[in-house]
């Protein structure tokens, strides 16, 4: 692996120990809702420790398993990975994706009933700063990183405000299409109800005419 | 040969772990929307380190009542901030201590609804402005070639990057509420057009079940009389 890549991977798994981790336990299943525009990279990053570092004694062998559901809660993705990975994943269609997070450790090495961790970062586009940010020794290069996540970052919100725009379109037809369902409703309960009253006293005056009262 | 490495790289961290959260120093930024079941708590744990400022918000998005309680409890146990069952929330830690922060969610007060909920947690973090100078340093030292001073280019930088990361949160939020809405929208288009038809079958049963008790009536009459 070599100096490098350890040292890299050391500082993915402690910026992920400063991220945001909620309790999993055994064989339960988390899920994170997204609302991601179409053609967006998500890159995901999770650790899953045991609740009690010192606790455990030994390492069991953990695993998560990330499923990854489009807005037709169709499954898009679904893979098994080692304790301390990163997923990645491209979104087909715009709307409400679901990132769920199932462990699977086997249940003999585990102790029963034990609290599980999962530290969580998700991104979303490309060049966006994280784990992946080598410190260069060049100063150029540190530069150039540093410029391509600021045009990626804008990227990023343009990208955001047209999806933004489309939804609202949406949401405008929906009020519109409520408002004359509303009105239409109204005046077709009005109609019936006169309709039915004059009905109502019509027949009630042939009866009573038939029936010699009146 | 794994469980060394594994306990070696575990120790390395430990070590590393004040410089390098010293050096980080980025704005961290999470959010989160996730379904709150009809019941339940749900936590969700923070790291934070002294001395930064954090801020929290969340938002109920979805579930009948868009309210869900929040509690903030700090590392040493002190609970922070309490709400119970509002529809949205903003609380600012100054100053906060050295370990794992607790947001709590808390939808046991409702029975069927599960709620959709929506938070952010920014930490802005103190060291921000020290971790910087290091990379620059180095680039201080060919300025003499550039016309332009590199301290320039570096604030200019430094101050886009923030407006970029305010303006990507402020999105975040309104993204928020505009899906609040739209969920609101929604079912309010569905109850109409439920109740319209119910109210329009009971007035048409209303109506006939006054005729027919009307019939029988003076059916039952003409019978007795005769």
């Amino acid at each position: 692996m070599g100096l490098r890549g350890v040292g890299f991977l050391l500082q993915c798994y402690l910026m992920l120990a400063a991220a945001m981790y909620f309790e999993l336990g055994e064989q339960e299943e988390k899920c994170i809702i997204e609302e991601i525009p179409e053609d967006t990279l998500v890159t995901g990053y999770f650790l899953l420790e045991p609740w009690d570092l010192k606790k455990a004694t030994r390492s069991p062998h953990l695993g998560v398993t990330v499923t990854v559901r489009d807005p037709n809660h169709e499954i898009q993705m679904s893979k098994r990975y080692g304790k301390f990975s990163k997923f990645t994943f491209t979104a087909h269609a715009s709307g409400q994706h679901y990132f769920c997070f199932q462990t699977n450790s086997t249940r003999f090495s585990v102790f029963a009933g034990e609290r599980l961790k999962l530290h969580l970062d998700i991104q979303m586009g490309e060049h966006a700063i994280g784990h992946d940010a080598e410190k260069t020794k060049d100063n150029m290069e540190t530069l150039e990183n540093n410029l391509g996540h600021l045009i990626d970052q804008m990227k990023y919100i343009t990208r955001q405000q047209e999806y933004q725009r489309e939804k609202e379109d949406t949401f405008r037809q929906i009020s519109e299409v409520t408002n004359s369902k509303v009105l239409w409703w109204a005046v077709v309960q009005t109609t019936v109800l006169l309709s039915v009253g004059f009905w109502q006293m019509k027949r009630l005056k042939d009866f009573f005419i038939a029936k010699k009262l009146v | 040969m794994m469980i060394v490495s594994a306990e070696l790289s575990l120790l390395a961290c430990l070590i590393l772990t004040v410089s390098l959260t010293l050096g980080l120093g980025t704005n961290q930024n999470v959010e989160f929307t996730f379904l709150l079941p009809a019941g339940r708590t749900e936590c969700f744990f923070q790291t934070a380190a002294r001395n930064d400022s954090m801020e929290v918000e969340y938002q109920v998005i979805a579930g009948s009542g868009l309210d869900v309680g929040f509690t903030l409890i700090s590392p040493s146990g002190y609970r922070l901030v309490s709400d119970f069952r509002r529809s949205d929330g903003i609380h600012t830690v100054d100053a906060t201590e050295d370990g794992d922060y607790r947001l709590c969610f808390d939808n046991s007060f409702s029975k069927l609804s599960e709620k959709m909920v929506f938070f952010e947690v920014i930490i802005y973090s103190q060291s921000s402005a020290g971790g910087g100078q290091d990379e620059w340093a180095d680039l201080a030292l060919t300025e003499g070639m550039v016309d332009y001073k590199l301290e320039d280019i570096r604030a200019t930088m430094d101050s886009v990057y923030q407006r970029l990361e305010r303006t990507r949160q402020v999105q975040t939020v309104l993204r928020a509420f505009e899906a609040r809405d739209r969920y609101l929208l929604e079912d309010n288009l569905w109850r109409v057009s439920f109740w319209s038809c119910l109210n329009l079958l009971v007035m048409i049963a209303v109506s006939a079940t006054q005729i027919y008790s009307l019939r029988r009536l003076f059916d039952d009459t003409k019978t007795v009389r005769t």
